[in-house]
C-alpha cells in the first residue's frame, strides 16, 4: 500500500466499520452529514483538499444506502474547480453532456491529430449522445466517416469506434453496407494475431472485446454478397471454431477461465448458427455441447438445450433426440418441460420414419410424464389415425408399455385411445385379443383420474364394439363395469356409463355409431407454436432470440423466420407441416378446435360427450340415439351435433337471465384479503369465490417443498370457457403450474397440481393470474397465493441453554437485527403466542423470565438448507402498541426478511397509514431533518 | 451498455457501487440486496452469468466473479457480451491488483476513491474505455500524481 490516502477518510471508514450495529451506524452517519454540511455553509475557510475529502465521505455515504440531499452544488464547483485534482472529484459525481456538445466530439474523433485516448472517449461521448438522441449523427454523412474510422490501428480506438458502430447499426443496417468489408478485415487481424500489441492479448486471445463486438456488427448483415467477403468471414469463423478446442486445453491454470471459453464457444456458435454457412462446422462440436447439458449450472444448460434445438437436422436428429430422452431422466425440473417439448418437436420435424417418432413420444410420457402436455400426446393420436400403417405398430407398443408395473397417467391415456381405436389390428396376435386387453386397461382404471376414467370408459365400448358378433364373456366384464359406474359420483363418467350400457344393447347399429375415427384435418402442429410461443416469453430460455425480437433489424428477422419455420430442412412428415406455413390459417385452425378443451376424447365419445353441455343432455339422449342411426353412419360427429341444438335454446335464456343481474361486473362473494389471510395460517381453505367459480387451495408443505392443488370448482350450470390460470412466482419461489384446461363443465371441478421450491427467504408471495368465461361476461382476477414465508418454517423447539448460546455467538448485525415496532395491533401475550405457533414459530414458554416476553424458535427451509432462526420479542404492558422485536439466525437476509415478515403480522396495517410519522421517522434523511 | 459496476463482500456489504442511470437511493439499495441475494444462492461451480431482468430492468444480466471475499459484478444489458464483461472484470481485477500490490477488501474498503479513479478509467458513462491494463494503469499513476501534486 504505497499510496498516500486522506487520513480524514480512513477515519470516517474505520468508525463505521466499528460500529456494532444499523443504530450506531447511523448515529455516526449522520453526524458526519452534520458535520460536512456546517463545513459547506462556511465554504470560504475549506481548502481544496476538504472539499475533496467530504465530497468523497458523502460518497462513501451514498454507498451505505443513505440519502444525501446536499451538496450537489459543491460537487459542480468542484467540476469547475481550477485544479485537476479537484475537477477529478467532481467528475465522478455523474456527467452530463449537452447536445450542443455533439459538433465538438464528431470533430475530436476524426480529427487525426488528436491523442487515442481523446478519440477513443470522444467514441463514447458520440454514442452516449446518440442514445439520448439518434438526429446527433445522420447517417449519409457517417457511413463514411464510420467506414474511415475502422482504418485505425489502434485496438483502445476500435473498440470504442466498434461499441458506437454497433449502435448505429441497430438502428439502420442498411446505413452502413460499406462497413462491412473493414469489419472482416479487422476479424481476420484479430484472429490471425497480426499487428496486434502484446498488452491487448487477453490469455493469448487478441481482444475478445473486440472481436465479440465485430461480430456482433456482422450479425446485423447475414447475407454477404460479395464472394470474396464471404469467403473470408467463413475462414474466420472456422479459425475460430478449430481454435476453441485448443485454448480450452491450454488453459488449466484457473479453472474459472475453462467455464468461461466453454461458454464462449458455445455463445458465439449460438450466434453464428444464424449464418448458415456454419452449421457444418459446428456439427463437429455437437459432442461438448452435449456434454454442457450436463453442466451444473442452469444458464449453460438452457444454452446448450437450445443449441441442439437450433442444430437439429435429419442427419443427427435421431442421437440428439436419444440424447435428450437419455438425460431427461437426470434433468432438474425446471428445465424438462422445455426439454420434452423440444424432443417432441425434433422427433416430429425429423422423424426418419413414423414408427420412431411413435417409439420417441411414447419413451417420453413414460420417463417424463408429468412434463408432457396434452398438446404432445393429442399430436401423436392425430398421426396414428392419419397413417394407417401406423395403427398396429402403435397399438402393439401401446400395450407393451401398459404391461409395465407403474405407468403414468398419460401413458394411460394414450394407450386407452390407441388400443380402443385399434386394438382390433392386434386381434390375431397372441395376448392380444379384446378379451386380454380389456383387463390390461382396467388394471389401471381404480388409480387414475375421472377424466381418465372417462376416456377408458370410451375405449371399453369401442373394444367392445370391435370385438363383433361378440364374446359373451368380455361383453358381461364390460357391461358390469358400465352398470358399476351408472350410479359414479363424477357426472361425465356417469353418463358415459349409462349412455355406453344403452348403445351397446343396441347391436348393429352400435357399430355405426362406434366407428373408428376419421382423420383429422391437417393443421400446423400445436407443439411448433407452443416452441414458438414459448421463445417469446421465456426469461431465460434464450438471449439471442430474446434479443432478436427485440431488435427490429429487418435482416435478422428473416435469419429467424427462416430456422423456425425450418424451411431448409428437409420435413418427412410432411402430412405435419405441409400448407400449414402461413401462421394465420394455423391460427384459425387452432381457434376452432379451440373450445373442445380435451380435443381428442370430445371426438372418441361421439356424440355424447357434446351432449353434457347442457342440462337437458341426458333426457335427450336416448331421442338422439333413436333417430341416428340413418343419418350417422357417414359422419357421426356432425350429424349428432344438430339435433341438441334445440334443448339448448330453452335452457339459454334462463341462464342469461342469471347472469344479466350481475353480468357487467362478477364480484366475489366475500373478501379476498380475508380469504388469503385465512390460507396463510391454514393449509386449506377457499382462495376465491364469485357466483361462478369457486378456487380452493390445498397445500403440503415439506422442507423447502412444497405441492399445492389448485381447485378450479365451476358452481354454475353453464360450462366456464377460456379457463387460464398462470402463477407469476417472485423470484426466490421456484414453481410451475401445468396448463389448466380451457373448459369446465358445469358442476365440476378441476384440479391443478402446483409444485413449489424455495430457493431463499422472501416476503414476496406469488400472483395467480386468472380469468374464465361464463358464456356472457369474462372474468378476471389476480390472486395473491398463500405461499408465504410462514410455509418454510417449522416448528424448532430449543432448549434454554441451546438458545442462549446460539443467541450469544450471532452477536450484532446483519445476522441479528433489531427493531422497535410501533403501531402495533394491542394483542396480549398468550394471543401473540397462538399468533406465533400458528406461523410455525415455535414459543418456548418461561424461557424468559420476565413474562412479558416471548422467546420463540423456528427453522426456515430453502433449497440450500435449513436455517434454525432465533426470535424475542419484547412488551411493554403499559402500552402494548410498542414492542421491541429481535430476530437472529446465521444467514443475514434470512434474518432481515423474518423479522419483517413478523412485524407485518404484528402491525395493524390500518394504523400505519393513519400515522405517517411513525413511518417517516425511519428513514435517514428525515431524522436528518428532524436534526435541522 | 454497463448499467452498474457493484464489488461486494459475501456478506453482502456494498464496497463500491457505481450506477451508470439515474437510480433512486433506495432502489439502488433494493437492487443490491436482491443481487446479493441472488449471488449467494449460486454455488461455486455455477456459471458467472445470471439473468437480472427482475432486478434491474429486463434482458439486463449480472456478470460476476468471485475473489477470495468479494464479488465483482457488473450489471448489463443486452448489448454487451457476457464473455467480454467477464474478461473485463479480470482486467479490472488485475489493476487493481497491481496498484495495490496484492489487493485485499480493506485495500478497497479504505482507497475505494482509487478504486473509483481506476473504474473510471475502464468505463465510462456505461461504456468499455479501455481494456489495456498497462494503459490504466498509467492513466491512473498520472492522476495520482496531479492529486498529490495539489
Amino acid at each position: 500500500m504505497a499510496l498516500s490516502g486522506m487520513r480524514g477518510l480512513s477515519v470516517f471508514i474505520s468508525d463505521v466499520r466499528n460500529c456494532q450495529n444499523k443504530e450506531q451506524e447511523r448515529l455516526r452517519v449522520d453526524k458526519e452529514l452534520a458535520n460536512i454540511r456546517t463545513k459547506f455553509k462556511h465554504e470560504k475557510g475549506l481548502t481544496p483538499y476538504e472539499k475533496k475529502k467530504y465530497v468523497w465521505k458523502m460518497l462513501y455515504i451514498y454507498m451505505l444506502g443513505y440519502d444525501v440531499d446536499f451538496g450537489h452544488m459543491e460537487t459542480v464547483a468542484l467540476i469547475s474547480a481550477p485544479k485537476y485534482a479537484e475537477k477529478q472529484v467532481g467528475n465522478v459525481g455523474g456527467k452530463e453532456f449537452s447536445e450542443s456538445l455533439a459538433p465538438d466530439v464528431q470533430k475530436l474523433l476524426i480529427s487525426s491529430s488528436c491523442r487515442p485516448l481523446v478519440r477513443k472517449k470522444a467514441a463514447l461521448c458520440l454514442l452516449r449522445l446518440y442514445r439520448k438522441n439518434a438526429d446527433v449523427v445522420n447517417v449519409e454523412g457517417w457511413s463514411d466517416r464510420m467506414a474511415q474510422l475502422l482504418d485505425e490501428r489502434d485496438i483502445g480506438v476500435l473498440t470504442a469506434v466498434m461499441s458506437l458502430l454497433v449502435s448505429l447499426v441497430a438502428n439502420n443496417p442498411d446505413g452502413y453496407w460499406n462497413c462491412v468489408s473493414k469489419c472482416v478485415k479487422i476479424i481476420e487481424r484479430l484472429t490471425r494475431s497480426q499487428d496486434i500489441p502484446q498488452e491487448y492479448t487477453y490469455y493469448g486471445i487478441p481482444s475478445p472485446w473486440l472481436q465479440v463486438k465485430t461480430m456482433r456488427v456482422l450479425q446485423y448483415f447475414p447475407s454477404i454478397e460479395d464472394p470474396n467477403i464471404r469467403k473470408s468471414l467463413f475462414e474466420v469463423l472456422q479459425r475460430i471454431l478449430m481454435g476453441t478446442d485448443v485454448v480450452k486445453n491450454v488453459n488449466k491454470n484457473n479453472a474459472s477461465h475453462a467455464v468461461l471459453f466453454e461458454a464462449l464457444s458455445l455463445e458465439n456458435m449460438t450466434r453464428m448458427l444464424l449464418v448458415a454457412d456454419v452449421q457444418e462446422s459446428i456439427k463437429r462440436h455437437q459432442a461438448q455441447i452435449i456434454t454442457s447439458l450436463k453442466d451444473p449450472d442452469i444458464s449453460i444448460r438452457r444454452r446448450s438445450l437450445d443449441l441442439l434445438y437450433g442444430m437439429c437436422d435429419v442427419t443427427n436428429a435421431k442421437d440428439i433426440v436419444e440424447e435428450l430422452l437419455q438425460y431427461l431422466t437426470t434433468a432438474d425440473f425446471a428445465i424438462r418441460e422445455e426439454l420434452a417439448l423440444k424432443a417432441a418437436i425434433l422427433a416430429e420435424k425429423f422423424a426418419p420414419d413414423l414408427s420412431w417418432y411413435v417409439d420417441v413420444i411414447l419413451q417420453l410420457i413414460e420417463k417424463a410424464g408429468d412434463f408432457v402436455s396434452d398438446d404432445i400426446w393429442y399430436r401423436v393420436v392425430q398421426f396414428v389415425t392419419n397413417n394407417e400403417d401406423l395403427q398396429a405398430y402403435a397399438a402393439a407398443t401401446a400395450r407393451d408399455y401398459l404391461d409395465k408395473p407403474a405407468v403414468h397417467e398419460t401413458m394411460v391415456k394414450v394407450a386407452g385411445y390407441l388400443l380402443g381405436e385399434y386394438s382390433h389390428l392386434l386381434a390375431r396376435r397372441p395376448g392380444c385379443s379384446p378379451r386380454e386387453i380389456f383387463p390390461i386397461i382396467h388394471d389401471k382404471f381404480p388409480n387414475v383420474a375421472t377424466s381418465t376414467k372417462a376416456l377408458l370408459l370410451s375405449a371399453y365400448i369401442k373394444i367392445l364394439m370391435h370385438s363383433q358378433p361378440g364374446d359373451p364373456e368380455l361383453q358381461k366384464q364390460v357391461l358390469s363395469v358400465f352398470k358399476k359406474y351408472e350410479t359414479y359420483l363424477d357426472a361425465e363418467v356417469q353418463q358415459r356409463a349409462i349412455e355406453y350400457f344403452v348403445l351397446s344393447q343396441k347391436g348393429p347399429s352400435m357399430v355405426d355409431i362406434m366407428a373408428e375415427m376419421p382423420k383429422f384435418p391437417e393443421r400446423q402442429s400445436a407443439l411448433l407454436k407452443k416452441a414458438e410461443d414459448t421463445d417469446g416469453d421465456a426469461a431465460e430460455l434464450s438471449a439471442t432470440k430474446l434479443r432478436l425480437q427485440q431488435q427490429t433489424s429487418n435482416a435478422v428477422v428473416v435469419v429467424n423466420q427462416h430456422s423456425a419455420n425450418g424451411t431448409s430442412h428437409p420435413a418427412p412428415l410432411s402430412s405435419v407441416s405441409s400448407g400449414t406455413r402461413n401462421i394465420d390459417r394455423g391460427f384459425l385452425e387452432q381457434s376452432q378446435v379451440g373450445p373442445q378443451h380435451n380435443d381428442v376424447p370430445v371426438k372418441a365419445a361421439g356424440m355424447v360427450q357434446s351432449l353434457t353441455a347442457d342440462l337437458l343432455g341426458d333426457l335427450l339422449a336416448p331421442l338422439a340415439i333413436e333417430a341416428a342411426p340413418a343419418s350417422v353412419a357417414a359422419t357421426p360427429t356432425t350429424a349428432i351435433l344438430p339435433l341438441e341444438e334445440p334443448p339448448v335454446g330453452p335452457a339459454d335464456p334462463l341462464a342469461l337471465a342469471v347472469l344479466d343481474g350481475n353480468s357487467s361486473s362478477v364480484q366475489p362473494v366475500g373478501s379476498t384479503s380475508d380469504w388469503f389471510n385465512a390460507l396463510c395460517k391454514k393449509d386449506s381453505g377457499v382462495l376465491y369465490e364469485d357466483p361462478f367459480i369457486q378456487i380452493g387451495i390445498k397445500g403440503e408443505w415439506r422442507g423447502p417443498q412444497g405441492r399445492v392443488v389448485i381447485f378450479l370448482g365451476n358452481k354454475h350450470t353453464v360450462a366456464l370457457t377460456s379457463v387460464r390460470a398462470i402463477v407469476l412466482p417472485p423470484s426466490h419461489l421456484r414453481m410451475q403450474l401445468p396448463p389448466v384446461p380451457e373448459l369446465i363443465p358445469p358442476r365440476a371441478q378441476v384440479q391443478c397440481p402446483l409444485d413449489v421450491l424455495s430457493l431463499h427467504a422472501s416476503r414476496e408471495v406469488p400472483v395467480l393470474d386468472f380469468s374464465y368465461n361464463n358464456s356472457a361476461v369474462t372474468v378476471g382476477s389476480k390472486l395473491r397465493l398463500p405461499v408465504v414465508m410462514s410455509k418454510f418454517l417449522q416448528p424448532a423447539p430449543i432448549s434454554s441453554a441451546d438458545f442462549v448460546a446460539i443467541w450469544r455467538s450471532l452477536a450484532g448485525p446483519p445476522n441479528k437485527l433489531q427493531e422497535v415496532v410501533r403501531g402495533v395491533n394491542p394483542m396480549l401475550i398468550s394471543e401473540m403466542t397462538e399468533l406465533f405457533n400458528m406461523f410455525h414459530i415455535c414459543v418456548s414458554p418461561g424461557l424468559d423470565p420476565n413474562p412479558n416476553n416471548i422467546v420463540a424458535a423456528t427453522t426456515f427451509f430453502s433449497e440450500s438448507g435449513a436455517t434454525l432462526c432465533l426470535v424475542r420479542v419484547e412488551t411493554d404492558p403499559a402500552d402494548r402498541t410498542q414492542l421491541r422485536l429481535t430476530v437472529a439466525s446465521t444467514d443475514a437476509s434470512t434474518t432481515f426478511e423474518l423479522k419483517e415478515y413478523i412485524k407485518e403480522q404484528l402491525v395493524d396495517i390500518s394504523s400505519i397509514t393513519a400515522n405517517p410519522a411513525t413511518l417517516g421517522f425511519t428513514g435517514p434523511a428525515a431524522a436528518l431533518a428532524g436534526l435541522l | 451498455m454497463i448499467n452498474a459496476v457493484l464489488v461486494m463482500n459475501t456478506q453482502g456489504k456494498p464496497r463500491l457501487t457505481k450506477f451508470y442511470k439515474q437510480v433512486p437511493v433506495e432502489k439502488q439499495q433494493e437492487i443490491i440486496r436482491a443481487i446479493y441475494a441472488v449471488l449467494s444462492s449460486r454455488g461455486e461451480n455455477y456459471c458467472n452469468f445470471a439473468d437480472a431482468s427482475n432486478i434491474s430492468g429486463s434482458d439486463n444480466k449480472l456478470v460476476y466473479k468471485h475473489f477470495a471475499t468479494l464479488y465483482f459484478i457488473f450489471v448489463v444489458d443486452g448489448a454487451e457480451s457476457e464473455l467480454a464483461i467477464l474478461d473485463l472484470i479480470q482486467v479490472f481485477v488485475e489493476t487493481l491488483d497491481r496498484i495495490f500490490k496484492n489487493v485485499c477488501e480493506l485495500d478497497i474498503v479504505y482507497n475505494f476513491n482509487k478504486v473509483h479513479t481506476v473504474l473510471d478509467e475502464i468505463v465510462m458513462g456505461g461504456q468499455v474505455v479501455e481494456t489495456n491494463s498497462a494503459d490504466v494503469m498509467k492513466a491512473v499513476q498520472d492522476i495520482f500524481k496531479l492529486e498529490r501534486a495539489v
